[in-house]
């Protein structure tokens, strides 16, 4: 990969990157660390990295770093903080958006993400399996329980009043 | 392909969601969901599920990049309209007029001086005749030279006459058997304004040898020559008051007869004695004006 590949590649992917780290960790700020520190990692192993799996290459760093992320996280017990952070928050505009992002938030770290990897980004099981370092059935299976754990948290009770 | 039942309908329609069945899995699980309305209705509580894409943009992405992409112009070929307009025509020549009148003066004036100075290659030795193209005005370093056999008869005279003066423009030619003496000498074409030598018995005549050089083309040519001095009376002038010296002494440069020669060299190049005598004319007349001018004012 070239300079040049390096370049096409912060402007092809840095939003997509940057929406699954935010739609995880729900902080912009900490979703903005993530994406340097994976757009970063590509331009040190810019030499080792083919231009065409820059973008799962940038999402496998960026997972990793957002596990990494959230279990520090989890340690530090910040995350009630940045919910109720307003200024970092991430908004949600409308309540049907709402209600699925606190949904999302119900989830664990792998099924959140193979939840965004696979509706935002598109990831094939396959695909998804090599960034999360998952088999494609296991990839399967944790998103079908996450889609189900979803679905019940949308038509609880609690949601429908 | 499986087939879809009451007991995998629901990896079917989770597949469903995450897009992951072929075309035939598809219509199977539609077909499946078109005769059970109640996998209908989970299907479509599965779909509320899927999320809808979000345009999200990242904040700071400047600092992403390495290097900032350069901004090549690429040069472009930009070219003037209308650039015939710039080009400048050079001006045309104005024809030259030469004033002929000038230039034969002027030219007359170099041959003049040419032929002066050595560079005549002529008949030097010359007839003062009637026909003669020669004119004295002021000629204080005119010398005349004639020889004649005898005084009385004067028969024949071998006189010949050159000057040096740059006024005099006196031709010398020798000619031999000439019956009659009066040394003649006219002005380019004015026969009345020549000197005449009143009669041979006035004339006295003397003959020396010399070898001198002179100049035929680009050849140096030693001759002998036979230098006839002629002592005469003091010559009448005309009307235009021409004063000349008395005693004048025309001596000669060449004693070869060549009466048929009608050429003369200056310098490289051969000139007709005519036509040589008319530039002197009109360069005479030229001056003879300005001086009329003068004289007048």
């Amino acid at each position: 990969m070239t300079e040049k590949d390096y370049n096409e590649s912060v402007l092809l992917y840095a939003d997509n990157v940057y929406r699954f780290i935010v739609k995880n960790l729900r902080h912009t700020e900490d979703a903005e660390d993530i994406v340097q520190s994976a757009f970063e990692k590509l331009w040190i192993h810019k030499d080792s990295v083919e231009t065409q799996k820059a973008k799962s290459y940038l999402f496998t760093v960026a997972y990793h770093l957002l596990i990494d992320h959230t279990r520090k996280a989890k340690r530090i017990s910040l995350q009630e903080s940045f919910e109720n952070d307003t200024q970092t928050a991430y908004q949600e505009n409308k309540a049907l958006k709402k209600v699925l992002h606190d949904a999302l938030a119900t989830l664990n770290e792998t099924q959140r993400s193979l939840v965004l990897l696979k509706d935002y980004e598109g990831y094939s099981y396959e695909e998804i399996g090599e960034i999360t370092k998952l088999t494609t059935d296991q990839v399967r299976v944790y998103l079908h329980r996450a889609r189900l754990k979803l679905r019940n948290y949308l038509i609880s009770p609690q949601q429908v009043l | 392909m499986q087939n879809i039942n009451q007991h995998n309908y629901q990896d079917f329609l989770l597949r469903y969601i995450d897009e992951e069945l072929d075309l035939r899995e598809i219509e199977a699980l539609l077909a499946f969901v078109a005769v059970h309305p109640a996998v209908g209705e989970e299907l479509e509580s599965l779909q509320s599920t899927k999320l809808d894409i979000e345009t999200v943009t990242c904040p700071n992405k400047a600092v992403l990049y390495k290097n900032i992409f350069p901004v090549i112009v690429e040069p472009t070929t930009i070219v003037y309209p209308n650039k015939q307009n710039l080009f400048k025509k050079e001006k045309e020549k104005a024809p030259v007029i030469l004033l002929k009148w000038w230039a034969v003066g002027a030219a007359a004036v170099f041959i003049f001086i040419v032929a002066r100075y050595g560079m005549f290659n002529g008949e030097a030795g010359g007839v003062l005749s009637k026909n003669s193209s020669s004119k004295n005005i002021a000629q204080k370093n005119s010398i005349v030279k004639a020889e004649t056999s005898t005084a009385s008869n004067a028969t024949k005279s071998n006189a010949v006459v050159t000057s040096e003066s740059l006024a005099s423009t006196n031709i010398v030619s020798k000619q031999q058997n000439i019956t009659t003496i009066p040394l003649q000498s006219g002005g380019f074409g004015d026969v009345a304004s020549y000197h005449t030598i009143q009669n041979a018995s006035t004339v006295k005549a003397s003959e020396t040898e010399h070898s001198i050089p002179s100049y035929n083309g680009s050849i140096i040519d030693v001759k002998p020559t036979v230098i006839a001095e002629i002592t005469a009376a003091p010559i009448a002038l005309n009307e235009a008051a021409e004063t000349q010296e008395p005693n004048e002494i025309i001596e000669t440069l060449d004693t070869e007869a060549a009466s048929s020669n009608r050429s003369v060299m200056v310098g490289a190049f051969e000139i007709d004695k005519d036509k040589f005598r008319g530039l002197f004319r009109k360069a005479n007349a030229l001056f003879k004006n300005k001086e009329n001018n003068k004289n007048e004012k």
